[in-house]
């Protein structure tokens, strides 16, 4: 039997869905962690109410809370299927691209990694179910998706308020994303031009 | 490049009717009049927002917030302030998220150089806009303003900042006069309590952006108690009247010129006491919020921005100051 996780540990696990957002944008993942600074996009609050309505669907085990000491990970699967014995976390997104994104992946895998943990078996499919065109796509997790999940939670542990993260080096990202109001990066390009250097921004200005 | 729009546009919403209940339902926050007798037919919805838009909410007088939608407010973020039916501040709701605990230390963590270097580039600010606005209006011959504005980068100590400033604010005030049109005069800046009706208007405009300036630290979650260069006194949002310095000229002289100027403020709309009467303190709130929605092209970024949302910008621009994130705090400045 393991001993109870205590306040200190929960705080070092990493929420799933930190898995997408770093990947996202690091410094993003930063200011949400640290300056509770990200904004509201309606995109959210839009899958949030659509979660709320599917979870009361029979015929699945849905929402279920997972942890591992082990992995550092914690989260909810919003759904796992099981088909045959065999059970598979199912990840719902909204997307208008009708695409899915490789942070995606990323997050599907650290639910299977959970799942795994949990049953003490393999979990080697995940599926993710896209809103918009009504779409699943199966997703076979292998060696490579799981090293990058554990890089990642290693890289969230590490994180600390005094190491802010450069600006990300694709400035398309920052077109959608909340928290550009907040992060500035084109204003930090033109105010103080050398924070901005090796990022995608110094040529923007 | 285009900065996201009208993210702050309606973040702020102003609530004058007396018997008013802001409620929620259905997303949206709901400016409900109770007032009504049961036999009136007219909508006793008077306006409605969506939550996730707004973020601070004044009041004037009597009107309440029902006990749910203080529960939405903690949860979205949103600060209440409550005023009197006349402007007067007397406290404020906010959500209990509203504490930052790295944003804090590193405020209270400021040393006295550090504090120092962020109050020269307020004042400075403060009078590059003080030469512009009388330059805009057609005053010429302010050299002593520039060569004080040069002073203020140099001061060596917090006593010799607030000393450049005071000069530089009498020599701007005594300036002030002739960007008047004729019926009205300037003859010096008078307070508590302001003796005349343009020195009550410049009070009424500067509590009104001080509270757009607090609006903006509250929402970044730095303490605005806790000053830069403003002396530290019970109740006295010291952070909030730096940050201000740097829009007195530019934002609230000119907002109170243009009024007087445009002849949308009389000498008939103040009483005996120097106050608006009410109907004029209702059309003075209309054009005040229509004036911090107002659009201009960012001297720097290029962009238009409101002047609400600048403010927002220049309270994140000094906590990414103040937290290391930038070198230097940067004012907001106009040239022209």
């Amino acid at each position: 039997m393991s001993s109870p996780t205590t306040v200190g540990q929960r705080d070092e696990l990493v929420h799933v869905s930190a898995l997408n957002e770093y990947v996202y944008c690091p410094r993003r993942f930063y200011y949400q962690r640290y300056h509770d600074e990200i904004g509201t996009p309606y995109e959210l609050i839009d899958g949030r109410s659509k979660h709320q309505n599917q979870s009361n669907r029979g015929g699945w085990v849905t929402e279920r809370y997972f942890r591992s000491d082990e992995l550092k990970l914690h989260g909810k699967i919003d759904l796992i299927e099981s088909d045959s014995e065999v059970l598979t976390p199912v990840e719902r997104k909204r997307s208008e691209s009708g695409q899915y994104y490789p942070s995606d992946e990323v997050q599907l895998t650290g639910y299977c990694m959970l799942l795994e943990d949990a049953l003490d078996e393999p979990v080697n499919v995940g599926y993710i179910y896209l809103y918009s065109t009504d779409t699943r796509h199966a997703i076979r997790i292998k060696e490579r998706h799981r090293e990058t999940v554990r890089k990642i939670v290693s890289r969230i542990t590490e994180m600390t308020v005094n190491s802010l993260p450069p600006f990300t080096d694709n400035p398309k990202k920052c077109e959608a994303c909340s928290a550009r109001q907040y992060c500035m990066p084109y204003e930090t390009a033109l105010l103080e031009p050398e924070k901005a250097q090796g990022t995608g921004w110094e040529d923007r200005v | 490049m285009k900065s996201a729009e009208g993210m702050f546009d309606e973040s702020i919403v102003y609530v004058t009717r007396q018997g008013a209940q802001i409620r929620t339902g259905e997303g949206r926050i709901i400016v409900f009049d109770v007032t009504l007798d049961e036999d009136d037919d007219s909508d006793p919805e008077l306006a409605s927002y969506p939550i996730e838009k707004v973020d601070t909410i004044n009041v004037f007088g009597g009107v309440n917030f029902t006990t749910p939608f203080i529960k939405t407010a903690n949860e979205s973020g949103i600060v209440l302030n409550y005023f009197s039916t006349n402007g007067k501040y007397r406290g404020s709701y906010r959500p209990t998220k509203n504490t930052i605990a790295e944003i804090r230390r590193a405020q209270y963590g400021l040393s006295r150089q550090e504090e120092l270097e962020i109050a020269k580039s307020m004042i400075s600010g403060k009078i590059r806009n003080a030469r512009t606005l009388l330059s805009r209006k057609g005053v010429h011959g302010t050299d002593v303003l520039r060569d004080l504005g040069v002073r203020a980068t140099k001061a060596m100590t917090k006593d010799a900042l607030r000393g450049t400033e005071g000069e530089a604010a009498e020599r701007y005030f005594s300036r002030l006069d002739e960007t008047l049109i004729d019926g009205w005069t300037f003859e010096k800046r008078t307070t508590r309590p302001p003796e005349d009706h343009i020195n009550s208007l410049l009070s009424l405009t500067y509590v009104f952006v001080k509270n757009e300036v607090l609006g903006a630290l509250y929402q970044y979650n730095l303490d605005p108690f806790l000053g830069v260069l403003h002396a530290d006194r019970h109740g006295r949002p010291s952070l909030a009247l730096d940050l201000q310095e740097e829009f007195r000229p530019i934002f609230c002289d000119a907002f109170v010129t243009r009024l007087i100027n445009r002849g949308v403020i009389t000498h008939d709309d103040f009483n005996k006491d120097n106050r608006l009467a009410d109907d004029a303190f209702k059309t003075y709130l209309g054009k005040f919020d229509e004036y911090m929605q107002e659009e201009f092209t960012h001297p720097y970024f290029e962009y238009n921005v409101s002047r609400r949302k600048a403010i927002r910008q220049q309270a994140i621009l000094l906590r990414k100051a103040i937290t290391g994130e930038l070198d230097g705090y940067h004012p907001l400045t106009f040239d022209r």
